[in-house]
């Protein structure tokens, strides 16, 4: 069986394990807990008739003081950034993580979360410039997340 | 392999670490008898290594290595598996064999886990705070031992500074703009404390409040009323100040224990006769020339307002009795040398009242208008100055 796996990267508080819980449980907890180190999670997806096991890396949010280990990264065929669309700062720090995430897989594949989109208007959401790999998500409303692994994880098995 | 086996358990501590042996298939070879604690099973002999511990998954290129070099190890912190935190960490054994080592933090990162989620909560909430604050028209800043320690976007900007940590090097000193002999910002705090005060900076016009944020930080609010407050306190006819505005600064006169100045009441003599002669739009110009004529004449500092009719108030400050007498007589004979517009010659009278400890607004201004009185009684055209 093939065995990819991915890493979500972002700020902390931007909802990395949300969006995990959302895809592999299916459950939403409104309570932010903050996660530290590294937690995976397996889902197993078929995807064009392909079994593959998806080891997804939830890591702890990158703060000024504290930076991610180098071996999180490593090995990883695929990554999704997550920013909270409310928190701009979080999109400030989106060059940084993808910077340090392809030096160390530059042949890795990606989407780009724009996550908490439950909590834009209609008009807020349409200033967003979205393409295939960028999507307005909502672990909450579980709006896009599905979309999100399910279009990384094809691109990643392509 | 037994014997390695026994001297690890024997080496490594109960319950800190414990260790899976792999050989170049990544297939298991021994464990440690607690291993299932964090695999959640006890891996056979010849499984796969993946299987227990996936986090290794991506680092087959990085464990290889260590087989043909003992000098090389890999590292994977801080691991959340089955309730506990492990360090994972491979190292050489033998050409055939890695140690996989599972090192205990549990403890220890979930006490830094409790100050991690503290301190990531207290971003947030400041973050948020800073976006409230940023969000208000109003200029604000914070001091801390009489040192500007926090200020929002606007004031920035207002005050053309880029970046926060400039603040210290420019000095500002609003203190100085509020009253020129306060000397810290504990002083305009006692000033302001639980009121409203006016303050200008450059041509804006500025209600400041004070308020205490804990015992050690005072919060200041700059609200700018230029636009409106320039509507109410100007006299539309002359463009000088009104009375009521007039007042606000008499007030701070007043206040200011250490500071002294000479409230004058002007009245331009004799004119009713303009208006009954030449009419009232003739009596209107004559006002505006005569409230440009001595705005022209006294300081920036000093402040010239209308009272009403023909009668106006000028405030002198950071002066002498001797100085203020000598520069309102100078006013007098101005007046009288100047040819008004349609009109000619005319003079004016003026009372004069020195500030003293005791005077509110309505003694000083009661004063000073007797005095104009006396002024004209005693045949115009003259200063006559009132003491207590």
């Amino acid at each position: 069986m093939i065995r990819k796996k991915i890493l979500l990267l972002g700020d902390f508080s931007v909802g990395k394990t949300s969006l995990i819980r959302r895809y592999v449980d299916g459950t939403f907890d409104d309570k932010y807990l903050t996660t530290i180190g590294v937690k995976i999670s397996k889902k197993l997806c078929i995807i064009q008739g392909v079994e593959c096991e998806v080891l997804i890396w939830d890591i702890e949010g990158e703060t000024p003081t504290k930076k991610i280990p180098l071996s999180y990264y490593r090995g990883a065929s695929g990554a999704i950034f997550v920013i909270d669309v409310n928190r701009s700062e979080t999109m400030e720090g989106l060059a940084r993580h993808q910077e340090v995430f392809f030096e160390a897989n530059p042949n890795a594949k990606h989407v780009t979360a724009y996550n908490k989109a439950d909590l834009l208007s209609e008009i807020q959401k349409a200033k967003f410039t979205l393409d295939a790999n960028t999507f307005l998500t909502s672990a909450k409303s579980d709006n896009n997340v599905e979309a999100l692994f399910i279009t990384l994880i094809e691109e990643m098995l392509a | 392999m037994k014997n390695i086996q026994i001297i690890l358990n024997a080496v490594l501590s109960k319950n800190i670490f414990e260790y899976v042996l792999v050989d170049k298939n990544f297939s298991v070879v021994g464990t440690s008898l607690g291993i299932k604690m964090y695999l959640g099973s006890t891996p056979n002999e010849g499984e796969d290594i993946f299987a227990y511990l996936p986090e290794l998954i991506g680092s087959e290129d990085d464990i290889a290595d260590i087989f043909s070099n003992p000098t090389f190890s890999y590292l994977l912190e801080s691991v959340h598996k089955s309730d506990y935190y492990i360090n994972v960490s491979v190292e050489h054994y033998n050409e055939d064999t890695v140690l996989v080592l599972l090192h205990n933090i549990t403890d220890l990162t979930l006490s830094r886990k409790k100050l991690l989620q503290y301190s990531n909560e207290s971003t947030l909430l400041s973050n948020t705070l800073q976006k409230i604050l940023d969000q208000q028209n109003a200029l604000l800043f914070v001091t801390h031992n009489n040192e500007i320690s926090y200020s929002n976007e606007q004031f920035m900007e207002y005050f053309s500074i880029k970046q926060e940590s400039d603040i210290p090097r420019r000095n500002l000193q609003i203190y100085k703009y509020l009253d020129s002999t306060l000397k810290s910002y504990d002083e305009m705090f006692d000033r302001v404390n639980s009121k409203e005060e006016y303050l200008c900076i450059k041509d804006d016009t500025f209600i400041l409040q004070a308020s205490l944020v804990e015992s050690t930080h005072k919060l200041f609010t700059l609200t700018k009323v230029t636009k409106l407050s320039k509507e109410m306190q100007t006299d539309s006819l002359t463009g000088i100040y009104n009375k009521s505005y007039f007042n606000t600064f008499l007030e701070k006169l007043i206040r200011a224990d250490d500071e002294e100045g000479v409230v004058v009441v002007l009245d331009i003599d004799d004119f009713k006769k303009v208006n009954d002669t030449y009419g009232h739009q003739a009596g209107d110009d004559v006002l505006k020339e005569f409230a440009n004529l001595i705005q022209s004449s006294v300081r920036g500092d000093d402040l010239l307002a209308r009272w009403g009719g023909e009668e106006f108030l000028l405030l002198l400050k950071h002066t002498n009795l001797e100085n203020a007498l000598k520069k309102v007589k100078s006013l007098r004979a101005q007046v009288a040398a100047h040819t008004f517009s349609h009109i000619g010659h005319m003079t004016s009278s003026f009372g004069v009242a020195w500030k003293e400890a005791d005077d509110d607004i309505h003694s000083l201004l009661q004063r000073a208008d007797k005095a104009l009185y006396e002024a004209k009684d005693a045949g115009k055209n003259r200063v006559q100055f009132k003491n207590i």
